[in-house]
């Protein structure tokens, strides 16, 4: 037993080191450019969720670095604002508006960055084998999305806080 | 491996690391990597396998409810509106609040974006697929006597998806089959490769589906899911007092019938049980009269009331 608990202090120091590198992440430098990899996202006038909307950007659009505030990235190029970090990639990456490059290959770089796994080409396939799913439901619900400043109204008229969100 | 060698094993490499180093280029992230591939060692998806993952179960979850969803004609043509806008303007305040309580390894920010469906079933459920796509049934929501209860089947359904839950019904033997190489540097799959990717995807399919609807995760998992649940819901303001009264409603009807949320989760009770010792901590909220009006309102017609003025949001359709 001793020498298990001897084992496990220094195992929850590095554990704890670990997680402070996780939440201490780097930050792109000013001016350098950063790519979206979500489908798309809203640019916002202020670094929050909810709110007016600056701008609309799509997954492989690149945008210029010019800060950042807390999670908040203040960009620069096809619009002009803040986006949320999770949202972008930190460099410079040719990727194609449909995540993994369509139903052909995919691009060297989105290859790299993402892996091979399951990608436009393995679920054309699944549905050549399953031709009976109906897959538009899918398509047409990817498409909705909300107003951020109807839901600003939303969380006023409720009461909500969103916590953190600066 | 036992968990207790497993440790011993990490805790040997980090303090081998940590003295060492300089010598051998040993960087903190390049632990943080090593200790991932120690504690999970299935396969890790990127954003972007899971986002076809999600596509794929989702579709398969639609369509064993017959692709019977509410405000379906709206959902077609990419809009949102009825009782579904509603639900999806507390399900992406509750995703944002997702985002902002995220730890390291969590999901929050799937690439195609958040989405909320209410399967139209008189079975209380409900289920999320990778990706961001939560189905609800409208029995669920009935059962509901507020938003902030509305929040906290959410946010549970939230918290299976950030924390990967559904790809941990994979069986680790899937991916037995599968060549390094066709997972990692190739740009073009030859037929071979991509047919052996594609009996891969199928049976990981077939698992989730069938973890998401019959077997149900463990109560383990489900635990889990009910705290990141009632931790998301109360950043985003929400009474976490909410998923406890809901609870209590559940274990009133769970001893009656079958299938369902009866057959995937662990007791209500149990729950219950759990979720009172993590809220007698947390600080107390009230639900304020607007949030069960505005519910009350928002889901009438699935009591075959009018639906309610203004529910309807500026969703629009992109393309």
């Amino acid at each position: 037993m001793a020498i298990k608990r001897a084992m496990l202090i220094p195992l929850a120091v590095a554990v704890a080191a670990m997680t402070w590198v996780g939440v201490v992440q780097s930050k792109p430098k000013l001016g350098q450019v950063v790519t979206v990899r979500v489908i798309r996202a809203k640019v916002m006038r202020a670094p929050r969720f909810i709110g007016p909307v600056a701008g609309n950007v799509s997954r492989g659009q690149q945008l210029t670095f010019k800060g950042a505030k807390g999670d908040w990235y203040q960009v620069t190029g096809r619009a002009t604002g803040w986006i949320h970090r999770t949202n972008v990639m930190d460099k410079r990456v040719n990727l194609s508006s449909r995540p993994g490059g369509g139903t052909g290959g995919a691009s060297r770089s989105e290859v790299e960055l993402a892996g091979r796994g399951f990608t436009p080409q393995v679920e054309s396939k699944y549905r050549n084998k399953h031709p009976n799913l109906d897959f538009s439901h899918v398509d047409a619900i990817e498409k909705t999305e909300l107003d951020p400043a109807d839901l600003e109204s939303f969380v006023k008229q409720g009461g909500l806080s969103l916590g953190g969100t600066p | 491996m036992s968990r207790l060698r497993v440790l011993i094993a990490s805790a040997a490499i980090m303090c081998v690391a940590g003295t060492f180093s300089c010598k051998v280029n040993l960087t903190p992230q390049s632990l943080a990597k090593a200790w991932k591939g120690i504690k999970d060692a299935r396969k890790d998806l990127t954003p972007e396998n899971e986002y076809y993952v999600g596509r794929s179960v989702g579709t398969n979850l639609l369509a064993k409810h017959d692709y019977r969803y509410l405000d379906g004609d709206a959902l077609r043509a990419g809009q949102l509106e009825g009782v579904t806008a509603y639900v999806n303007r507390v399900g992406a305040v509750v995703s944002m609040a997702a985002l902002a309580t995220r730890r390291k390894g969590d999901r929050p920010s799937p690439i195609g974006g958040w989405h909320f469906v209410i399967v139209d079933d008189d079975t209380i459920n409900a289920f999320a697929a990778p990706g961001g796509y939560v189905f609800v049934t409208k029995a669920a929501i009935m059962a509901a006597k507020s938003e902030d209860e509305l929040a906290a089947i959410l946010a549970h359904e939230v918290a299976h998806v950030v924390r990967g839950h559904a790809l941990g019904t994979i069986k680790k033997s899937r991916w037995a089959g599968v060549a390094k190489s066709t997972l990692d540097a190739t740009v073009e799959l030859d037929e071979a490769s991509l047919g052996k990717l594609t009996a891969v995807f199928e049976n990981a399919l077939d698992d989730m589906v069938d973890g998401l609807l019959v077997k149900g995760y463990s109560r383990k998992t489900e635990y889990e899911a009910d705290r990141v649940g009632m931790d998301i819901m109360a950043h985003a303001g929400y009474d976490p007092s909410a998923f406890v009264r809901y609870l209590r409603t559940l274990a009133k009807t769970q001893h009656t019938g079958s299938g369902g949320f009866k057959a995937t989760h662990p007791k209500s009770s149990d729950r219950i049980k759990k979720l009172e010792k993590k809220l007698a901590k947390m600080p107390k909220r009230r639900v304020p009269a607007i949030r069960v009006d505005r519910f009350v309102a928002a889901t009438a017609p699935l009591r075959g009331g009018p639906a309610s003025a203004g529910d309807e949001l500026s969703a629009k359709q992109r393309r």
